[in-house]
């Protein structure tokens, strides 16, 4: 899967354009990513993949890097 | 489909800044994180064309911001505020060992707690006019000792059950007090969704973001009726939405109407249609059909629940729905703002809400089996109190049709009025009657000649201020009774009287019943030994039917105000009786 879907979901969320999106970017560089938006992706990459990520992953992540990582934990892979 | 919690958070960010027709203040207080509660509050009201300015407490401030009279909430001064408590927060460490304590032990915390509670309502009642809507706890769904605790005397599960009977019980009597069944809610999705355990512990939410659309929805429902949004009228489609199949194809015993399979999703659906009926929502009828083969099964049908002493108005006829309905809602003088249009085929729905936007669409699912749920999910036909009229008014438009149709049958309008036996019935403010004139005056828009809007607690301290004269008129005819339908307040001097509020329900408009009720007035006015009246008509978009009725009356016009010279003869209509209690 390309990062696309990842990007979109984040984008929808945290109100930046899916561009702006890369592996490094978290809370320092989207300046709506705070400890609450964060929580409202994970509830939205949920539904979006299907998936439930546990609270050790949830509170790991720092930038969209970890959650690839993490997707690919629940079977999702990037190309 | 109800959209995820994100979608509102991001619309409340891009909402427009745009004329809305009404405004509302909503505080959110809670003993845990609500976030994205506000945002989708105030999407969905933006939705209803009402601006919502809200205001959130900080994370588990509530007390701070009730007992503390200069506090932000209070500034805020908002028109309804929601405080919604975890029990847990509630009962801290007895949540989890209840039985650390004994069973006598238990039913006292229960007491203070709900004491504590009584206190804090008191206080904020005395320091805001808002109304309060405080959530009730959801009922346990664990207990240490499984299937025996209900053997246990006044275990966990009878402490939750006891504390929410007594906080509803203490709300039930006071005026500007709701209770949020939010236990009701957790039933309707469950506990294993509604509380998400991640959530929890790194948010401290107890609530799931995929239920805040869904808890917003419930607490608008307190909204609309305070801001008048609530709908009256459900207007009716019949094939395919009252009973499965055609009738004018299928024939009288073709269609899906009864005990088994497809047939009972219609009845269960019109079951909860009738019990919306018995508690004084309007029903009529729009459908495309031959008058005879429809009337047919509404008549004579054994498993038809609405029969036709339901509907206070029918059309079923070949012409368009748009022009049926605006003819259903002059014939009723119900406005098309207070009217939900229920059909299945969805052209007839797209053509309503793009010729007539101010009615409700209900979006009917396409399976059958789900209507019932569709509407009984609706909060439109919430009201903040229950008044006799209500449970009677829809015997009123069956009585009204009766009315209408002796009106046909008599060529001259002296002749109707004179045989229609009107009597006036002047009654004061008090524990029966103010609930209804607050109704009315929130209500009633065409015969209101300065539309001012009273809450219940006004109308109170109107009834035991001296110098303010406020009262109702209740209307009987020949064919029954009209209920409480008029309502003046005005604001007495030694020389003059103000007329504050001059009002009458549009269902009993044009017989003459204005001027009984003015000529009562100006007569208690001149015995009174006042020498003037003072009126005032302040134009609003749909009180032109009173637009004239000062002068008519014999008001002179001087500036802006319109007055009464007590010298002058008072004219009291000679088809209608009033009397005073």
């Amino acid at each position: 899967m390309s990062s696309e879907k990842l990007h979109n979901v984040i984008s929808k969320v945290l109100g930046v354009s899916p561009s702006e999106i890369t592996d490094q970017s978290g809370p320092e560089t989207i300046e709506r990513w705070d400890s609450f938006n964060s929580l409202v992706l994970v509830d939205e990459l949920e539904s979006e993949f299907k998936i439930k990520f546990s609270v050790a992953e949830i509170t790991d992540v720092k930038n969209v890097a970890d959650i690839k990582r993490h997707l690919r934990n629940h079977g999702i892979t990037f190309s | 489909m109800e959209e995820k919690l994100s979608h509102y958070i991001n619309k409340a960010k891009t909402l427009d800044v745009k004329q809305y027709e009404k405004t509302v203040r909503v505080a959110v207080l809670s003993s845990f994180t609500l976030n994205g509660l506000e945002e989708t509050l105030r999407v969905k009201c933006s939705d209803l064309n009402v601006n919502c300015i809200t205001f959130v407490s900080g994370y588990n401030q509530y007390n701070q911001e009730i007992f503390n009279e200069k506090s932000k909430l209070y500034e805020f001064k908002p028109d309804i505020t929601f405080l919604t408590l975890d029990i847990r927060d509630i009962l801290g460490k007895v949540f989890y060992n209840p039985y650390s304590h004994t069973a006598e032990e238990r039913k006292e915390i229960i007491t203070k707690k709900i004491n504590e509670l009584k206190n804090l309502i008191g206080t904020f009642t005395q320091n805001s006019k808002s109304k309060l809507v405080l959530s009730n706890s959801k009922n346990p769904d664990y207990s240490p000792y499984g299937i025996v605790e209900t053997k246990m005397d006044y275990g966990i599960y009878s402490m939750i059950a006891d504390f929410n009977s007594r906080l509803a019980e203490y709300i039930k009597n006071q005026q500007s007090v709701y209770l949020y069944d939010f236990n009701a809610f957790v039933n309707r999705f469950g506990e294993n969704n509604v509380f998400d355990y991640r959530q929890f512990f790194i948010g401290d939410i107890r609530i799931a973001f995929d239920f805040i659309p869904a808890l917003a929805n419930d607490l608008i429902g307190f909204v609309k009726p305070l801001l008048g949004l609530n709908k009256k009228c459900i207007v009716l489609d019949l094939d395919n939405t009252l009973w499965g199949g055609v009738v004018g194809e299928d024939g009288f015993d073709g269609i899906s109407l009864g005990d088994s399979s497809p047939g009972n999703a219609f009845v269960e659906f019109q079951q909860r249609i009738l019990s919306l009926w018995k508690r004084g929502i309007i029903l009529a009828i729009n459908s495309k059909n031959n008058p005879d083969d429809a009337l047919q099964v509404i008549k004579k049908h054994p498993a038809m629940i609405l029969r036709e002493e339901c509907f206070g108005a029918i059309r079923i006829n070949w012409n368009d729905k748009v022009s049926n309905l605006k003819e259903l809602s002059s014939e009723l003088n119900i406005a098309l703002n207070s009217m939900i249009f229920v059909d299945d085929d969805p052209v007839n729905r797209e053509m309503i809400k793009m010729q007539l936007p101010e009615v409700l669409v209900l979006d009917l699912p396409d399976d059958p089996s789900q209507y019932a749920k569709c509407i009984t999910q609706l909060t439109d036909f919430n009201v903040l109190s229950v008044t006799e009229e209500d449970l009677d008014r829809g015997k009123m438009y069956f009585e009204q049709k009766q009315r209408t149709a002796f009106e046909k049958s008599i060529t001259s309008l002296d002749d109707f009025l004179k045989q229609l036996n009107i009597k006036i019935k002047i009654k004061n403010a008090n524990e029966f009657t103010i609930p209804r004139i607050s109704q009315l005056t929130l209500k009633t828009n065409q015969f209101n000649l300065t539309t001012h809007r009273y809450q219940e607690e006004e109308i109170r301290r109107f009834a035991s201020d001296k110098s303010t004269m406020i009262g109702c008129a209740q209307i009987e005819d020949k064919f029954g009774d009209n209920g409480i339908t008029g309502v003046f307040i005005v604001k007495k001097e030694k020389e003059i009287w103000e007329i504050d509020t001059f009002l009458l329900s549009c269902r009993v408009m044009g017989r003459g019943i204005e001027n009984g009720i003015l000529g009562y007035l100006l007569g208690k006015a001149k015995s009174d030994g006042v020498k003037f009246v003072k009126g005032t008509f302040i134009p609003s978009k749909k009180n032109m039917p009173c637009q004239t009725f000062l002068e008519d009356s014999g008001f002179n016009k001087k500036d802006s105000e319109w007055i009464f010279d007590l010298n002058n003869v008072i004219k009291v209509p000679k088809h209608l009786t009033v009397s005073a209690e």
